[in-house]
């Protein structure tokens, strides 16, 4: 007599799909996030009475070590203005917002240059700032 | 003897294996909820810097310098403790009518720390002037034979 083999299926099940995609999403997410400047060191000067800010395209930082990122990227001084100029590009009055995050230690040595090529690039400043509590 | 009949039981609890997954996805959730906070910050109009300077204009214009020291700053010459100087601004901002005067020239030394510049010019800033910044600039003097 001849035994019939037993057929095994192997399906994927297809209830964890909707999570496999879900995950991936948030993993694009997140990668495309990290191409901002968080990686960048800087601890806030502190302020009162400050607004939220949203939709900005331009960020300025200068770090701990007193090095200039534009938008994450290391820059040297004597391009900022012309490079901010290119974010920029022809945006209307009131869409030019360009965050500056100045590590609170930073002396006026490095960032009044940064603030002038804000200002020659014809930028919004925005100093941004920790609440006091 | 009446047969018991057997109850088709239904499934009522969720299943255990997706726990793992709802609470993963949650975590990661909130995870990226807290990390797109909007920065928070104070906005400040600068005028458009120009290189010619007009100086009969610059003598009416209040003068702020600052130094490392932080509970002292100079108005127009004068020693004034930082208490003092939303009070010292507001009377010499009074002089000037127009809107468009009431500018104020902040000079800083190179060494002056962010937070102190941010908060002396948030105080000129909340007494209703306009900030203008003048830098220290480097100057390479020959001195000949």
């Amino acid at each position: 007599m001849k035994i019939r083999r037993k057929i095994m299926k192997a399906d994927v099940p297809s209830v964890a799909m909707g999570d496999i995609a879900f995950n991936l999403l948030i993993f694009f997410v997140i990668l495309a996030r990290a191409s901002d400047d968080s990686h960048v060191k800087w601890q806030p000067a502190q302020g009162t009475r400050l607004e939220s800010t949203r939709g900005t395209k331009v960020s300025v930082i200068i770090s701990r070590e007193n090095k200039l990122y534009l938008n994450g990227r290391e820059i040297g001084q004597m391009q900022l203005a012309a490079e901010i100029e290119k974010y920029l590009g022809d945006l209307p009055a009131g869409e030019r917002t360009v965050l500056l995050k100045v590590h609170n230690e930073a002396t006026a040595m490095f960032y009044e240059p940064v603030i002038e090529s804000i200002s020659q690039a014809g930028g919004d400043l925005v100093h941004v700032l920790d609440e006091i509590h | 003897m009446r047969p018991r009949r057997a109850l088709s039981k239904l499934l009522v609890e969720p299943a255990a294996v997706a726990t793992g997954d709802i609470a993963f996805n949650l975590i990661v959730f909130f995870l990226v909820c807290a990390s797109s906070q909007p920065d928070t910050g104070r906005r400040q109009d600068l005028p458009a810097s120009e290189q010619t300077k007009q100086a009969e204009d610059k003598s009416k214009h209040i003068e702020l310098a600052l130094t490392r020291q932080s509970n002292v700053v100079t108005v127009n010459g004068e020693h004034v403790r930082m208490p003092d100087l939303p009070q010292r601004l507001r009377r010499l901002l009074a002089q000037t009518p127009r809107a468009e005067d009431k500018v104020v020239v902040v000079k800083s030394k190179p060494d002056v720390p962010y937070q102190h510049w941010i908060t002396v010019t948030t105080l000129v800033q909340d007494a209703g002037a306009i900030i203008t910044i003048q830098r220290e600039e480097e100057r390479t003097v020959t001195v000949g034979n």
